[in-house]
């Protein structure tokens, strides 16, 4: 990535920024009564975003130090339609993204859904963002995809979920009340591909970014490869219960295609959650069990075994403006003495109770206008380690700065976080919000 | 609602006829409050309502918030319900934020960030920090518990009546006391002004203009001050209408990641 493409963005969003008048006129005559902006008439609205980051020293596998370099222009919009359909409206997120690490200009559509309500149904279909859980960074039940690749170079919290083309619907009821959600086209996560990020690679014994990138083959679009996930919740009380199910892929692949050639395994998962209020703060408890469906014995080291996941929480205001979050979490692997049995690599496969701990500190101060936050990964298992501290600085209404670390580390390359350990790396952000 | 609840109740209730009658006798302090609690929190059984918020910091840098607020309050100073839609600015735009005010405890409060699709409970703990970056605090916008309060009333003049606050538990608020001015036309609190344990006063709550709607005096604008690190935010309201008829159902996670058109539209519109 060369310095003149930052700096010509950086130009660009500032000469960019100089022309959008800033919705001041909805805003300057305060007093007014006709100065009150219509909430419900649509209006463009997004973002344009320059970001940098970079390792601090040359990672030998990718070769080089950009781990982050774009200019990203965000469109939003929001229509509303009267009518006989109550809450009719049409959701649109475009992303304009031009990427100086990899060489790409593109175009991706974050959100493009239908929706409305029936009686006691809501129905939203199209592209969406998908979350439920109870985790914190954690997922245990939310099996919609993940943007990893964004979340270790430090854009946006918000690009850690990647929309799913979907059809959704909820159902409120006195009893229960329910999620259906049906995804026809399988979307994986953005997992690592070599492209940007290095990763230990078992065979070849240590870290490797391939070249060309890895790519894997998505599961057709068919009836029988649609992905179903279901919630079933319900607030007793200040008690937030819900229960879960999954039936679709894993969304990393494995290789177990025809030589070795990378597909997505496939999977079922019920689990179940509890968050409640407990003292000063809020508790948390999930559980999920994995099956894996392509390998049931865990005999095919190739695929994901069995797994239960564990997760207890809790979140405090610990001192004013400054809360403290704490997650205990563990992964135990199924059929664990079958896995080292036919793994050709055993001592690289993972402990058959992978434990981690984390922790959630955020400052908030000058009016909330400065967050300091530290989110830390930490595992007594792996003896690994993940630091992400970020301070946000809201300048005003259209400016925003953001900056933070991804820090990775560990005693052995070839556990979870460790092996990041060369990808670690520094990045801010500048966005004028419009 | 426990005994000590309802006798409490039953005793406001009492006081009030008894005030009602002998109105030429000042009421006690806890009437007093009573009475300043629903007329600043419970007009109507329910009510709809425009804000808009101007941040200014001790620097005179300025910051903007617009927001629609529904609420709901089945009966009068028993538990309420809120729904806060935000449409202004364009970060925030469609941000919504839930509150189940209990009386018999701790509130229970959700934000819905659409961008993450995300459901944010937040800790009953923290109500005493900023609502949105401005001066005010969760707290002031869906009230403090009457009985969370020692009262006392200081003073009574034409207008007011002056009355002096201490928390039951120091540890859970900033403020060692407070003082506030209360209309004893409207009830409504017109000035309120929170000091430290030296005496000295950190943060003023005035209301610079009541309107009555339907036939509820109504503040509709407000301002409040940082007096330590200086800074204040102005708040307006407009577009209040009473008793609308809002169902239950405005008041769920629903509502929340779907918020209800048809109520939130501005009347008349």
């Amino acid at each position: 990535m060369s310095r003149w493409y930052l700096a010509l963005c950086t130009a660009g969003l500032l000469a960019f920024s100089s022309f959008v008048p800033a919705q001041e006129d909805d805003w300057d005559d305060w007093g007014e009564d006709d100065a009150w902006s219509e909430t419900s008439e649509p209006t463009w609205t997004g973002f344009v975003e320059v970001a940098a980051g970079s390792r601090w020293q040359e990672d030998d596998a990718v070769g080089r130090y950009a781990t982050l370099g774009e200019l990203r222009a965000r469109l939003e919009r929001t229509w509303t339609f009267d009518g006989a359909l109550a809450n009719n409206r049409l959701d649109l997120r475009l992303d304009a993204l031009g990427d100086a690490v990899v060489d790409d200009l593109d175009a991706s559509v974050r959100e493009l859904a239908w929706g409305f309500s029936t009686g006691r149904w809501d129905w939203r279909t199209g592209r969406q963002v998908l979350t439920w859980g109870t985790g914190d960074l954690l997922f245990l039940n939310d099996l919609f995809p993940k943007g990893w690749v964004s979340f270790f170079i430090g854009r946006d919290d918000e690009y850690l979920k990647v929309p799913s083309d979907a059809v959704r619907l909820t159902g409120y009821f006195d009893a229960v009340n329910l999620d259906i959600v049906a995804i026809p086209s399988f979307t994986p996560d953005e997992w690592l591909t070599g492209e940007r990020l290095s990763f230990y690679s078992p065979a070849a014994g240590g870290i490797v970014a391939p070249e060309p990138p890895l790519s894997a083959h998505d599961p057709s679009m068919s009836v029988a490869n649609t992905e179903w996930a279901l919630r079933a919740f319900r607030n007793v009380q200040g008690n937030e219960l819900a229960l879960y199910g999954y039936s679709g892929f894993y969304h990393q692949p494995s290789p177990t295609g025809p030589n070795g050639a990378l597909e997505y395994a496939e999977m079922r998962a019920l689990g179940a959650s509890w968050r409640r209020p407990l003292g000063p703060g809020l508790f948390n408890a999930e559980v999920s069990r994995y099956d894996s469906t392509d390998d049931p014995d865990g005999t095919d080291p190739a695929i994901p075994n069995d797994q239960y996941r564990f997760l207890l929480g809790y979140e405090w205001e610990a001192a004013r403006n400054f809360n403290v979050a704490f997650q205990y979490y563990v992964e135990w692997t199924l059929n664990h003495d079958a896995l080292l049995a036919n793994s050709p690599w055993p001592e690289d496969e993972v402990d058959e109770r992978r434990t981690w701990l984390t922790n959630r500190l955020t400052w908030r101060t000058r009016q909330e206008r400065v967050t300091w936050s530290l989110f830390t990964f930490w595992s007594p298992t792996d003896n690994d380690h993940y630091l992400r501290p970020q301070v946000t600085w809201r300048m005003n209404d259209t400016w925003q700065l953001a900056a933070g670390g991804n820090l990775f580390g560990g005693r052995h390359p070839n556990t979870f976080f460790a092996q990041f350990e060369d990808d670690s790396n520094v990045y801010a952000r500048l966005r004028f919000n419009y | 609602m426990s005994l000590p609840d309802t006798l409490k109740m039953f005793t406001a209730v009492a006081a009030l006829s008894v005030a009602a009658s002998v109105c030429a006798q000042a009421p006690d302090a806890d009437t007093i409050v009573e009475r300043a609690n629903l007329a600043a929190y419970y007009a109507g059984a329910d009510g709809r309502s425009e804000a808009r918020m101007r941040i200014f910091d001790a620097q005179g840098n300025e910051q903007r918030r617009q927001f629609t607020v529904l609420r709901r309050n089945p009966t009068p100073a028993g538990d309420q319900q809120f729904l806060v839609v935000f449409s202004q600015p364009a970060d925030v735009r469609g941000t919504t934020f839930l509150v189940h005010k209990n009386v018999g405890g701790d509130d229970d409060r959700w934000l819905y960030l659409p961008g993450l699709d995300l459901v944010k409970r937040i800790a009953a703990g923290d109500k005493r920090t900023s609502f949105v970056g401005s001066h005010y605090y969760y707290e002031d916008v869906s009230g403090r518990r009457p009985d969370e309060d020692h009262h006392e009333l200081v003073g009574t003049d034409d207008e007011h009546f002056q009355l002096r606050h201490r928390p039951v538990d120091p540890s859970s608020v900033e403020f060692a006391e407070y003082t506030t001015w209360i209309d004893r036309e409207t009830w409504l609190p017109m000035r309120i002004e929170y000091r430290d344990a030296s005496g000295r006063p950190i943060r003023r709550v005035e209301v610079q203009k009541v309107e009555t709607i339907g036939g509820h005096p109504t503040v509709t604008a407000s301002r409040i001050s940082d007096l330590v690190g200086g800074g204040h935010t102005d708040m307006q309201f407009r577009f209040i209408d009473y008793d609308l008829g809002l169902p239950d159902g405005v008041f769920t996670e629903r509502a929340l990641r779907n918020p209800p058109a048809d109520w939130l539209e501005r009347p008349g519109s």
